[in-house]
């Protein structure tokens, strides 16, 4: 599903006496292949921008661009399906002014170059963490690590459950592929993280807008794609190890990895991989949260074998988390939750520990995958994709029964356990005339949800199927693709009400389409324009749920005869990258026919903690439109200054009013100093940074048991640098402060809010130990 | 070779139909099990003196949501007058019905009740009771009826685990009820 390729340069520059013009006479060649398969990709644009130079890549993957002067120049690599690849090359390396007539000189440079096969809409913003922004995130939870993309935020739940929200959407309606699978959880609730580990992946990116023909109905917000890397196949051993430490909860994190071939059986790869995870209490700047700690203990496993065109991939993981609730968050009635705002800080007293009791939550997710793959002569390929995924979901709340003997079996107050199938066949034909390429896919998902404990959402059986066909054309500076999609959905639900099994059957199926067009105005400058349109059908939380919402002090209704929701996205980028410059201006819309919310109704609900707050799940119209912009400017030598800014705005078009529960509008600046090699240290690096998150204004009057919380500032400080051990040893330092002022404050998306203060101060310490690479 | 292909392929596919089998979630419905719910709510005035007893009650059979509470009595007292007071507590839902009553006072230590009449005059409560630890329950208790009014009273039962001094700000509400409240 998701393979790359590397371009293996092989660069021969030579310089032979010829008439007018000696020097020019130099040439670039090599192969262009894909690295999933090692099959060589033909029909490859190869070019040099700036010229008109340009090349396309024979059957067997070849090119050569001939009669060269020396100089600086970028190759680029542009390939249906893959996202451009760009790599500076310098023909003159070594002899600037040696040209001389009878000087023969020939330079042998294997470039490696890996860039990413992507199966994302080319005309979509696609935002890559990786490498070294990676690493800065170590540590933290996926929902986290993402916060550095502009459009991405987080909602939480306390500070140790984040789940990604982008250009304001979350949890449904976005999709989240892990290595390749589509994560099945309980996404649907706004306290339940994605169950993975991010120390799995080389590389999180974020697609933003719909990009629901790809990968599925429902992802009408974006899709997360948390991506492995590949296999090392035929290669030696290797590995890494990581430490992380965190002042705030006293949380220490190991994760090491250790992979290779092996020897005397070509073709093989494989892939060990482990992280622990243990932190206490988290401090606020003036109080400690009690029962706020974490323990995480995750493993993968993967295996692969590649021979000729043919490839199968083995991948197996564990998540394995018990994640304390702050034990002040539990209220019983609005009257305790209106207590607790007034008093300003949680009633419950704590001081460090890193004890894990009630309420809590307990929760595993195991992935087992199967991929494999092939790749016909004539340029076809066909891949296959099986998963299960089985999850696991604890939820014990803070009273045990108040009877002993039950209260002795210490059992969850809640159970849920998800056991999810998925198949995704996909054929990419082979490239027409070299520009036009394409790909048509099966998925199917079949999943049952069984439930026991307080009454929250039915058992039920889903089954899904879908089609898809999207092509791309790419000629001269242009890129154009368009895809369909069709999805047949049914669910069927089992309760118990007034001691009946009631049963319901729904039915939903409905198409999805998008087109987009990316334009290479100049060698730096370049726009992309997408359209689509995409749906999403009705969760069994949103049809069914009856009960009081603890955490939100609001009794929530669902409706079993919700419709599906439609949502008709366009986005529009301009991106100017130059070396000293990277600017990226984005722009969307997105209308959502239906989309579904939670309505306060006019009347409470009357229940023994006396009356809540009644809000049933019904349809409106909504509008979300909003700019993301980042930019990097290095004004001087080794300085850059980075800033990121994320403006949104939703309406409810039907209503004539605001939604609640959209993120604040955030700028995000950052100063680097970047020295390249100091004593030992390689890549030496020191940068301040502040982000400004400011009141969402923007929520409908009298929504909510208090105000949004105020503006922010919060300010934090990085440094970091890389010794190298030995010739295939190295290790990389990095320091973090987060909150370098123990600033006080609140944020409109932490759940949290009504309750205490967000995490206080927080320094880190990083390690990573590698080797044999 | 071209043979090996399609068997792998062949084998892969039939790997397939094994994982289809179907499982039917509909087989393994268990009925809610709430462990903290209350559906009835009893409050027994006995008149101190004469011992005539009135009982004024909240019903809610089949727990929050679904169908609306199907008693929730206005309480009526003779101005001037005390009155003992014991609350019931039980849950309905559960077949034998739960007595969360008893389940409060073997749990004394971590359970308090609050009885909070609006406007202040119309009701005076006095605690008839203590746990172990030497604060107040009000399982049992006094109050003694004002002038003539009308108003509220508000029963809460505070769950108050490893927190419990005598206060009403640890813990959470399991009951949190405003009767209308007529003193005549």
């Amino acid at each position: 599903m998701k393979s790359y390729f590397f371009l293996f340069l092989i660069l021969i520059n030579s310089s032979i006496s010829h008439g007018q013009n000696p020097s020019c006479t130099c040439f670039i060649k090599g192969f262009v292949r894909d690295q999933h398969s090692g099959q060589p990709i033909a029909g490859a644009t190869v070019l040099l921008t700036g010229t008109t130079n340009g090349v396309f890549t024979n059957d067997k993957g070849r090119y050569e661009i001939k009669d060269l002067c020396p100089g600086a120049y970028t190759l680029e690599a542009r390939i249906v399906g893959y996202s451009v690849y760009k790599q500076s090359i310098d023909l003159k390396t070594g002899h600037e002014e040696n040209f001389t007539l009878l000087e023969q000189e020939v330079h042998l440079k294997d470039v490696e170059i890996t860039a990413q096969r992507t199966d994302a809409p080319s005309s979509q913003p696609l935002t890559m963490i990786s490498g070294n922004d990676l690493e800065q995130t170590r540590g933290q939870t996926l929902g986290e690590s993402l916060k550095g993309i502009s459009g991405v935020t987080s909602m939480q739940t306390g500070s140790s459950i984040s789940k990604p929200v982008i250009h304001g959407l979350h949890s449904n309606r976005i999709l989240i592929l892990n290595n390749g699978v589509r994560q099945e959880g309980q996404q649907w609730g706004s306290e339940h993280a994605p169950e993975i580990d991010p120390f799995v992946a080389t590389r999180l990116s974020v697609i933003k807008g719909a990009a629901g023909v790809r990968y599925g109905s429902d992802a009408i917000g974006g899709v997360i794609l948390v991506e492995p890397e590949e296999l090392p196949f035929n290669k030696p051993l290797s590995g890494e190890v990581n430490l992380v430490g965190f002042t705030n909860g006293r949380q220490g994190v190991v994760s090491s990895t250790i992979q290779g071939g092996i020897k005397g059986l070509s073709g093989f790869g494989w892939r060990a991989q482990g992280t622990i995870k243990r932190g206490g209490n988290i401090r606020t700047p003036n109080y400690f949260l009690d029962n706020t700690g974490i323990s995480e203990k995750n493993f993968s496993l993967g295996a692969g074998y590649r021979h000729k065109g043919f490839g199968i991939d083995l991948f197996y993981s564990r998540f394995d988390t018990k994640i304390g609730i702050f034990s002040g968050s539990h209220i019983g009635s609005v009257t305790d939750l209106l207590n607790v705002i007034k008093n300003g800080e949680p009633f419950v007293k704590s001081g460090f520990s890193y004890k894990i009791g009630r309420p809590d939550q307990n929760v595993t997710h195991d992935l087992l995958k199967a991929e494999a793959h092939y790749n016909f002569q004539d340029g076809n390929r066909l891949q296959w994709t099986i998963a299960q995924q089985v999850n696991n979901r604890n939820e014990y709340d803070l009273h045990v029964p108040r009877n002993d003997s039950i209260a002795a079996l210490n059992h969850p107050e809640l159970t849920f356990k998800l056991n999810t199938l998925t198949n995704d066949v996909i054929w990419d034909h082979k490239p027409i005339a070299g520009k036009i390429s394409g790909q048509i896919g099966l998925s199917t998902l079949y999943q049952y949800n069984l439930m026991t404990g307080r009454p929250l959402i039915p058992n039920f059986n889903q089954f899904n199927i879908g089609v898809f066909w999207i092509e791309r054309y790419i000629k001269n500076d242009w890129e154009f693709e368009a895809g369909v999609r069709y999805d047949y959905r049914t669910l069927s639900t089992h309760r118990i009400a007034s001691r009946q099994k009631i049963s319901n059957y729904f039915d939903f199926h409905n198409a999805s389409g998008t087109v987009g067009a990316t334009r290479n105005l100049t060698q730096n400058l370049s726009a992309r324009l997408n359209a689509g349109s995409t749906w999403r059908a009705p969760n069994v939380s949103e049809l069914f749920s009856d009960g009081v919402h603890h955490g939100a002090a609001a009794y929530e209704k669902g409706d079993s005869t919700l419709h599906p929701e439609k949502a008709f996205n366009s986005i529009a980028s301009i991106k100017y990258a130059s070396e000293k410059l990277t600017i990226e201006i984005g722009g969307y819309f997105n209308y959502i026919k239906d989309f579904i919310y939670l309505k306060p109704q006019p009347e409470p609900i009357l229940t023994v903690r006396g009356a809540f707050p009644y809000f049933k799940y019904t349809q409106t119209d909504a509008s979300f439109k909003g700019i993301d912009v980042s930019a990097a400017w290095q004004f001087v030598k080794n300085i850059t200054v980075t800033s990121k800014l994320s403006y949104l705005k939703a309406y409810d078009t039907r209503n004539d009013d605001y939604l609640v529960m959209i993120p604040a509008n955030r700028l995000d600046n950052q100063l680097k100093y970047e020295i390249p090699l100091l004593a030992n240290f390689h890549n030496v690096f020191f940068s301040v940074g502040n982000l400004w998150v400011a009141r969402q204004k923007l929520v409908p009057p009298n929504s909510d048991f208090m105000p949004p919380p105020a503006a922010y500032s919060l300010w934090n400080i990085q440094a970091g640098g890389t010794i190298h051990l030995s010739n295939k040893q190295q290790l990389e330092i990095g320091l973090s402060v987060q909150n370098l002022f123990n600033t006080v404050y609140r944020d409109y998306m932490n759940r949290f809010r009504y309750y205490a203060d967000d995490i206080g101060r927080n320094a880190s310490l990083r390690l990573k130990w590698t080797f044999g690479a | 070779m071209n043979m090996n292909r399609k068997l792998t392929w062949m084998l892969l596919f039939g790997i397939t139909t094994l994982f289809t089998q179907c499982k039917d979630s509909g087989d393994e419905v268990k009925a809610d099990d709430e462990n903290e719910l209350i559906t009835s709510v009893t409050l027994t005035f006995t008149e101190v003196g004469t011992g005539t007893v009135t009982t004024f009650a909240y019903k809610d059979p089949d727990g929050d949501g679904g169908n609306a509470p199907t008693k929730f009595d206005t309480i009526s007292l003779k101005a001037n007058t005390s009155y003992t007071l014991t609350p019931a507590f039980l849950d309905e839902s559960k077949t034998p019905v739960d007595d969360i009553t008893a389940e409060i006072k073997e749990k004394a230590f971590e359970h308090l009740l609050v009885y909070t009449p609006n406007p202040t005059t119309l009701l005076t409560y006095t605690y008839g009771d203590k746990d172990t630890n030497g604060y107040p329950i009000g399982l049992t208790g006094t109050a003694i009826a004002g002038a003539a009014g009308t108003g509220t009273l508000k029963v809460q039962l505070r769950h108050q685990p490893n927190a419990k001094n005598g206060t009403i700000t640890p813990g959470s509400d399991d009951v949190n009820l405003d009767f209308n409240l007529k003193v005549k």
